[in-house]
């Protein structure tokens, strides 16, 4: 996606970096307090390019649906999936 | 012989009722027998684990399984729920066992090729176990273990050319009733409609960015076959404006006890004669039909358009020429706040392809929603929270009195500072010279 | 086990990738007497329990053939179904929106030959395949949920349960004895992810007890504010407690707060909420979503609760039954469940039932509560 930057992703990835410690998964709102300025379809380009750079993952509750970074959180090893 | 005893699921056998027990065991048989001779992808004998695992839960009255929120297919954010059994030494072919939504044809029609590829394709890398449909209208494939995801992903879409229906904070799989196809209360082509927005919503449908999951359904009329009203965020019901379209001869067949009442819906119990007085006119909500013995005639000014007269007389009395639907926002289970119903937001929008009209209504809301919505909060809940007149105000809607069951009982009025004169800002000096301190 | 693989490279998912595609559309899998009357239809009669006919203003008419099936369906059954529609159908069936299949013919021969067929299939264990009804005033078809087939936070199953009830109700279904449709529905927990909130009769698993805190795993299986935050009603805190003689990370909860939804166990496998002696099942009554006469309801509960009786549920089965028959003796022709309950008055609803009124069925849930006390001298004696 021509209209992401590198600089958009790395704001993402440097917000859950440094929330590492506490939180490995977020809902989208959350993202898109990051991005004052824009709409959250925007925001929502940034972390689709995430997803397909393979930087991000889904974690899905089955009614709700979370982003975080690729194998972080407890909750991929507890599931075997790591 | 069965693998595991399953005493108490077998009492589920018996009754007329068709047993899911019965199936699950059949093809737990086939899959041992394996007629088609498949090198199974996933353990042969999952469906006895599964029955196993089931009965113990009969035993312990108590679930198995756990939840696993990470596996997917890349890229989308919903399709696929992960399952994995918590006795996965006691049941291994149920270790993990996943389920993945498939997106159904609108109204569920379907042709056996169809099935059949589908059913082949499961049969090899799944457990042969699907639901005919979910609660949301996909198709639920039952169980799979990860590595299959991707592949039964790439046979679906490139051999079936059919995709994954929706799941988590997203637009979910929408549904329609099968309206035109064979209902002649249809007051909108909703198969059309429920497709074409599915094709033009793909990317809010499998990649989520929603506050929380969001609904549409689509009925061709106000009985509301697919429970729009109670099971979708945006809810789409067929409706008309002009006369219900009377056929007087018909009547007089139906008073005259010459075609069953209710299209013979009520035939298996004698109600005694048809009294249209007592079934139609006493019954209208709104009493706007009058019979005088040889003529029905209906004030159309007053109809509330119930369809209470044309199920009753569906070969004299016919929805009216001047078509389109009611659009209702809001609702949900209850869940937190308690259950919601759609509540009226648009009267009577036109139906006509391509949907402009109805889709700029939906990335209103959306828009406001995406906004304003709070994580997991469904749009009826912000709009409880925020009020109706923002939701009025983001759909560009004008307020209407069909929106409101009765007005306000209290006068706590927000109005807007636009709206009074002077804005916030007072005089106080002015004041001053009037009164004293 | 040979892993057989289609061409997927998980090394470059992106590679070949069909992705945004959607479901086939509706129309080609249209029986010819369908596509060709689309949008055409005149009217429609029920036949008989189960079959209808839709005449089209060309004159044609298409006979329908509906049968209950089991939501839970392996692909055996399902090949069974497409070799019934092949047989009679040129290859197409259909599905309801309540788990039924409709055959589609064009002829009374042939929908005599299909209804006849269908109604003798029968599995090993003597059920019924294929039973032919569901239209009309009848009890229909029940939807439901995933409970202990497949579901991780259900307070009861959901095909177990609806198999008994049905076979109760099975009458009700092949035949179109009662005053107006009755629709059952089954959820098997509060979360609803089958909504049964506006059904005749809604069953709803319901848990009584807070989840538990198994304190040794949760810092090592959860991240705490995930959980946290996964509550509704914020009844779950992040606390550090003596474990082992050690200080460990842990959640508190606010016993009163918490409504039983399994939220925190789906975030937090230390946060198990099934508990086999208290779970069971609620009944609520008089939903309806048709805008038939009068407006949509909401059903109300009238059981706050039944214990779990698997395999068969007598106690539940027999409360559903029971209430159907008192409807079903009293209300007028054209009433629903909830509409009848109105008319009478609950006071009278409890009466003529029998079903004892507890303090558990009044609305103390938030601010909606109140609107559903009574606010008037008129009610009976």
């Amino acid at each position: 996606m021509a209209d992401v930057t590198d600089q958009q992703k790395a704001v993402i990835v440097d917000f859950l970096k440094g929330k590492s410690a506490a939180k490995s998964k977020f809902y989208f709102n959350d993202f898109v307090a990051l991005f004052p300025d824009m709409k959250p379809r925007e925001v929502k380009k940034i972390l689709t390019a995430l997803v397909n750079d393979q930087v991000l993952e889904f974690w899905s509750s089955g009614s709700t649906t979370m982003y975080g970074l690729k194998g972080a959180g407890k909750q991929s090893h507890a599931e075997g999936e790591d | 012989m069965a693998k595991y005893p399953t005493p108490m699921l077998d009492e589920l056998e018996s009754g007329p009722w068709p047993s899911f027990v019965s199936d699950i065991k059949q093809e737990a048989a086939n899959r041992k027998a394996n007629p088609k001779n498949l090198d199974y992808q996933i353990p042969v004998d999952c469906l006895e684990d599964l029955l196993g695992q089931v009965e113990l839960s009969y035993k312990e009255k108590e679930t198995h399984w756990k939840h696993g929120g990470i596996v997917g297919v890349f890229g989308y954010g919903g399709g696929v729920i992960g399952r994995y059994s918590d006795q996965p030494e006691m049941f291994p072919g149920v270790a993990a066992f996943h389920t993945m939504r498939v997106a159904q044809p609108s109204g569920k029609y379907y042709d056996t090729k169809f099935l059949r590829t589908l059913c082949d394709i499961w049969d090899l890398r799944g457990s042969g176990l699907t639901n005919m449909h979910g609660s949301t209208g996909d198709i639920v494939l039952l169980g799979t273990q990860t590595p299959q995801l991707e592949e039964i992903f790439w046979q679906l879409t490139h051999e079936m050319k059919n995709d994954l229906g929706g799941s988590g904070s997203n637009l979910r799989t929408p549904a329609a009733c099968l309206g035109m196809s064979r209902c002649e209360f249809a007051c909108y082509n909703t198969q059309d409609m429920c497709y074409q927005l599915t094709m033009d919503y793909q990317d809010e449908l499998h990649r989520p960015a929603f506050p929380y999951k969001f609904k549409f359904k689509f009925d061709g009329c106000p009985n509301g076959c697919v429970c729009a009203m109670a099971r979708s965020d945006f809810a789409v019901i067929g409706t008309w404006k002009d006369d219900i379209k009377i056929d007087q001869e018909k009547v007089k067949a139906y008073v005259a006890g010459e075609i069953k009442p209710n299209a013979g819906a009520h035939a298996g119990r004698d109600w005694g004669p048809f009294n249209i007085e007592k079934e139609v006119i006493a019954r209208c909500p709104s009493q706007c039909m009058k019979w005088d013995g040889s003529k029905l005639s209906i004030k159309t000014a007053d109809c509330v358009r119930c369809m209470h007269c044309i199920n009753t007389m569906p070969q004299a009395l016919h929805i009216g020429d001047e078509r389109g639907a009611c659009i209702l926002v809001g609702a949900k289970a209850p869940v937190v706040d308690g259950a919601q119903m759609g509540s009226v937001l648009i009267p009577f929008i036109s139906c006509e392809e391509p949907y402009d009209d109805i889709k700029e209504v939906i990335e209103k809301i959306w828009d406001w929603w995406m906004e304003e919505g709070k994580n997991r909060e469904r749009v009826g809940e912000t709009m409880k929270r925020l009020s109706f007149q923002k939701l009025l105000e983001a759909t560009e809607t004008p307020a209407m009195p069909c929106q409101v069951k009765n007005p306000r009982t209290n006068p706590f009025i927000f109005f807007k500072e636009s709206e009074v004169p002077g804005g916030w800002t007072h005089d106080l000096k002015a004041y001053r010279q009037r009164h004293q301190r | 086990m040979a892993f057989i693989s289609t061409g997927y490279d998980p090394k470059k998912p992106m590679e070949g990738r069909i992705s945004d595609i959607g479901p086939h559309k509706y129309d080609q899998y249209f029986p010819p007497v369908i596509a060709k009357n689309f949008g055409k239809w005149v009217y429609h009669e029920v036949l008989e329990p189960g079959v209808l006919l839709h005449v089209a203003e060309s004159g044609d008419k298409v006979y329908t053939v509906r049968c209950g099936g089991s939501r839970t369906m392996s692909i055996t059954h399902i090949r069974e179904i497409c070799d019934i529609a092949d047989k009679y159908c040129d290859g197409y069936v259909r599905w309801t929106t309540r788990n039924n299949m409709e055959f589609m013919v064009k002829d009374e021969a042939t929908m005599k030959a299909l209804r006849d067929d269908l109604n003798s299939r029968k599995f090993a264990g003597g059920s019924q395949k294929f039973p032919v009804g569901g239209t009309g005033a009848c009890i229909c078809n029940m939807i439901h949920t995933q409970g202990w087939i497949h579901c991780h936070t259900p307070a009861t199953d959901a095909s177990g349960p609806v198999k008994a009830v049905m076979d109760a109700l099975f009458d009700g279904f092949i035949h179109m004895r009662m005053p107006a449709p009755v629709r059952v529905a089954l959820a098997c927990c509060i979360n609803m992810c089958g909504a049964v909130h506006c059904s005749d009769i809604g069953l709803v698993g319901i848990h009584r007890k807070p989840p538990m805190i198994d304190t040794a795993w949760v810092d090592q299986l959860c991240e705490i504010p995930l959980a946290v935050a996964a509550c509704p009603t914020a009844a779950v805190r992040p606390t550090k407690v003596e474990f082992d003689g050690n200080k460990v990370n842990s959640v508190a909860i606010k016993e009163d707060r918490c409504m039983y939804c399994g939220n925190c166990y789906t975030m937090c496998p230390a946060l198990p909420i099934a508990d086999g002696e208290s779970d069971g099942i609620a009944i609520m009554v008089g939903g309806k979503v048709s805008n038939r006469i009068t407006w949509p309801k909401f059903s109300k509960v009238v059981v706050a609760y039944i214990p779990n009786e698997p395999p068969r549920w007598p106690t539940l089965t027999k409360t559903v039954r029971h209430i159907i028959d008192v409807y079903s003796a009293n209300a007028e022709k054209y009433e629903r469940l909830g509409d009848w309950a109105e008319r009478i008055g609950w006071e009278e609803f409890f009466k003529l039932t029998g079903l004892e009124f507890t303090e558990h069925l009044i609305d103390d849930f938030r601010e909606s509560a109140y609107y559903s006390w009574r606010q008037s001298t008129q009610f009976k004696f």
